[in-house]
Formats: C-alpha cells, structure tokens, sequence
C-alpha cells in the first residue's frame, strides 16, 4: 500500500473515532460532532478575513523563528567557542528555559499590552535556550582535526568559518528548525489567545467566549493545517539545502 | 627549493611527560628525511611542531618557509565537500584539474570523500598537500593503512612530484622499506623521552627505488640491526 494512501486512511479512522466519541459523549460543548466542525470550517474558508487573520499568526510564527535562528545560532557559536562565556550563560539559559510561558505574560502584558510584540517575544524567549544549546552542542562536537588541517595551510577564517563550521553545524540547524516550527506555531496560539491582538489564537479565544465551539475546533483544525503546511515547505528547501551542504 | 629546517635543543613536555628530549639537527633544502622509532617516542609530535601545530617546551625550531603541505595519517577531507572544492579550500587559485590529474584523479573531482576508496582518499590529502606548491611536505605514517600496491602507487606519486618541484620531506613511518623508498636520511629515535640516537644515511639513487631493490633490501637488514641495538 502506498504511503500516501496509508495516510489518507490514517485520517480517515480519526475522523471516525472523533465522530463515535461524539456521538457517545453527546456533549456538544466539549466535543461537537466532526460534521459540524467541518461545515464551520468550510464557512471560515470562503471568507477573506480568515486568510488575513491565519496570516497575522504565520507571519508571528516565521519571524519569531527567524529571530530565534539568528540569535540562537550566533550565541550558540560564540558560547560553543568561548568556553569561559559558555559556563557563565549556562545558569541564564537554563532559569529562561525554565520559565512558564504564564510568566512572561504578565511582563508582555505590562510592557506592550495587547498586540503582536507580546506573542512573538514569548515564543523567541521560548524557543531561544533550545536553538542555543542545540547550536552549543553542534560547535562541541566539531572535527577540531580539520580546524587543525585549516591552521596548517593558513585558510582565513572567514572561510573556515563557511566551509568547516556551517557544514558541521547544518544537521544541528536543521534540528533547531526540526525542533522550534511545531513549538512556535503552538506558543504563538497559547500567546495570542492570552494577549495578542490578532490571529488564530484571539479568534480561538473570542470563539471560547462566545460559546462557538465548532469555532474554536475549525480554527484549531486551521492552525494545524497551517503549521502542518509551514513545517512541509520548511523542510523541503531545508533538504534542499542539506542536499547542497552535506550530502553524504 | 626546499625549506630548511633547523632544529636545536628541542624539548617537548605534556604536563609532567617529557617525550621529546633536547633533538638537534639540520635539515637542508631538498632533503627526504624519515624518522623512525618506537611507539610514542614524539615522532608525530615532532611533525607537529615543525607544522606550528604545537610550541616547544624548550630549544627552538626554524623552518625557512611557511608554505608547508601536512599529508595526515587520516586523511582530513571534508565530508561534505567534493574532492575538487577539498583542493580549492586550501587554495582559491591552484590548477586543481593539473593537479587531480598528476595524482590520478581525474573524473573523480565531483566525488564526495565518502564515496571514495581509503588509497583515492589518501591520494586526495596528497593532492590538497602539494597543491599549496609546499617548500616543506609533512608525512605522518600516509600510507599506513594502504595495502602495498596503493602505497607504492603513492610512493611513486610522491617522489615523481619531489623530482620535478624538490620539496624538503620529513615523513614518519613504523615501515623499513617504505623509509628506505623514500629517504635521503634517516632519523633514529630512542622510546621516551625519546633523543636523536643515530642518522642514517640512505646512499641511493634519488628517483623512483624499488622494494626488491637488493642493495635496498641490505639496507634494510643493516637498519633492522641499528634499531634492534637500540631497542
């Protein structure tokens, strides 16, 4: 059987088990029916609004991913190389990793109120100390033998640091990214629900309120596609990418 | 020509482990010296200062030129780095397809290292040691793990490459013939903390030598029994 129809089959047994668990709760408030579910999806899909409100999350999500990959990547090299620096970060990063997203809530919520800022800094702060670390462990576990080799015939450093250092460190982004996309798109819902001003998350939250519970699954069920999308295109240029840099 | 290099009172100290005991020689321009001894006797390491690779405890050692070519005992590639972009890492500007070529390397410039034979592998950390046109090539134990007909395949590679650009050689080897193949000289250490305990000098013609060589194969016997005294 091909794994595509292995897939398909996959969601078709899920949508059976949520439709007989349904049927069985019969408690439309915490678990509607998947027909309905649908039906309000498909409404939220011919709409424009709902394109420009999963846009206002996306775009949260790419660039709170964006930021934490520079940050993330460039601490992680100058902590994986200067082992003094590295000792004295450590107990930061571990009390930020550590943190409650609830926590920085009521600093966001202080600081910037309800908007976009909020959402996005909780979810670089939360994805930060993974991106670091991971880039950490990627420059410790680096060939020093072909630094070693570099040294001998004088490479400047610039392109040591492209050719040896990106290379080693390529398998290690790529788990950052592997890694940080499902948390982000989840940390920017969470945030947003809380504190943002726009986005799946408020509608998620607005649909709560107003008791519109098919509403708060067809927006869920949107976010999922959406991350699921993201994480699928992500991946196929970061293959390509892989392909270019390390292919053995 | 050559780097010279000159060597006085070399002492090379781990912590508290002393393994290169006050070494003194010269090494002109254009001579192939090989160093034997025994295991953990500072061989590698004595490469590795003349590399600039490591400091001295204590002495001094000049080499004449910079431009040196590092052949490894593992070859050094970068994995993910064709064979041709490996050359090109440690000079932008080489001929790197004259060079693949001299080395019998030609079609496999795309390859990765990973798709490569250990002997094309060993040939490539050649090809990246003289493509930086080197006054002084450095060989710890190249050929060690080739099977014989690879290893005087590059052997021969070597010396045709020596005869036509007369690079100095240091080299370290465990093996006799490969050392009688390639020297002009020969270094004997003592085991650590290992000091010079004779020079060896290897009276044949400079080209290409063969292992069947009979006045190759006394001198080996002579040099088996120096170093079984010794030992």
């Amino acid at each position: 059987m091909k794994p595509w129809i292995r897939s398909f089959l996959g969601i078709v047994l899920f949508i059976g088990l949520w439709e007989a668990l349904s049927r069985l709760l019969d408690k439309s408030l915490i678990l509607p029916k998947p027909g309905i579910v649908f039906r309000v999806l498909g409404q939220l899909l011919v709409q424009v609004n709902t394109y420009n409100i999963a846009l206002q999350t996306a775009w949260k999500v790419l660039f709170a991913l964006g930021l934490v990959l520079i940050l993330g990547v460039f601490l992680g090299l100058l902590l994986g190389l200067v082992k003094p620096l590295n000792d004295m970060s450590r107990p930061i990063i571990m009390v930020i990793q550590a943190v409650p997203v609830i926590s920085w809530l009521s600093l966001v919520i202080f600081t910037w109120g309800i908007s976009w800022e909020g959402p996005v800094f909780i979810a670089f702060l939360s994805l930060l100390p993974t991106a670091i670390l991971t880039t950490i462990a990627g420059v410790q576990n680096l060939d020093r033998r072909l630094l070693e080799m570099a040294r001998i015939y004088r490479v400047p450093w610039l392109k040591v640091l492209k050719e040896v250092y990106l290379g080693s460190l390529l398998p290690f982004f790529i788990a950052v990214v592997d890694v940080s996309l499902g948390q982000a798109w989840k940390v920017i819902l969470v945030a947003e629900f809380l504190c943002g001003d726009q986005g799946l998350g408020v509608q998620i939250s607005w649909a709560r309120q107003l008791f519109n519970i098919p509403g708060v699954y067809a927006y869920t069920l949107l976010a999922v596609i959406l991350g699921m999308l993201t994480e699928r295109v992500i991946k196929y240029y970061l293959g390509k990418v892989k392909k270019r840099w390390a292919p053995a | 020509m050559g780097a010279s290099v000159t060597v006085e009172e070399a002492c090379k100290n781990y912590g508290t482990l002393q393994v290169i005991d006050r070494w003194s020689l010269n090494i002109s321009g254009g001579e192939r010296l090989v160093i034997l001894g025994p295991s953990g006797a500072g061989k590698t390491t004595f490469l590795r200062l003349i590399a600039g690779l490591e400091n001295l405890t204590s002495g001094s050692i000049r080499v004449s030129s910079k431009q040196v070519g590092f052949v490894f005992q593992e070859p050094r590639l970068i994995p993910w780095r064709t064979v041709k972009q490996n050359l090109l890492f440690v000079n932008q500007e080489a001929d790197v397809d004259g060079m693949l070529s001299k080395l019998k390397l030609t079609g496999f410039e795309n390859y990765l290292p990973a798709q490569l034979s250990g002997g094309m592998q060993q040939r490539v950390n050649l090809a990246r040691a003289l493509i930086v046109d080197p006054r002084l090539l450095i060989l710890d134990e190249a050929f060690g793990s080739l099977d014989l007909r690879v290893k005087l395949s590059i052997i021969r590679d070597i010396i045709d490459q020596w005869q036509e650009k007369r690079f100095t050689m240091v080299a370290v080897t465990h093996d006799l013939k490969e050392a009688l193949c390639i020297a002009d000289s020969i270094l004997i250490v003592s085991s650590r903390p290992s000091q010079i305990v004779h020079r060896f000098s290897v009276h044949l013609e400079r080209g290409h030598r063969a292992f069947t060589d009979p006045e190759l194969l006394r001198l080996e016997s002579e040099l088996l029994s120096i170093m079984s005294e010794i030992q």
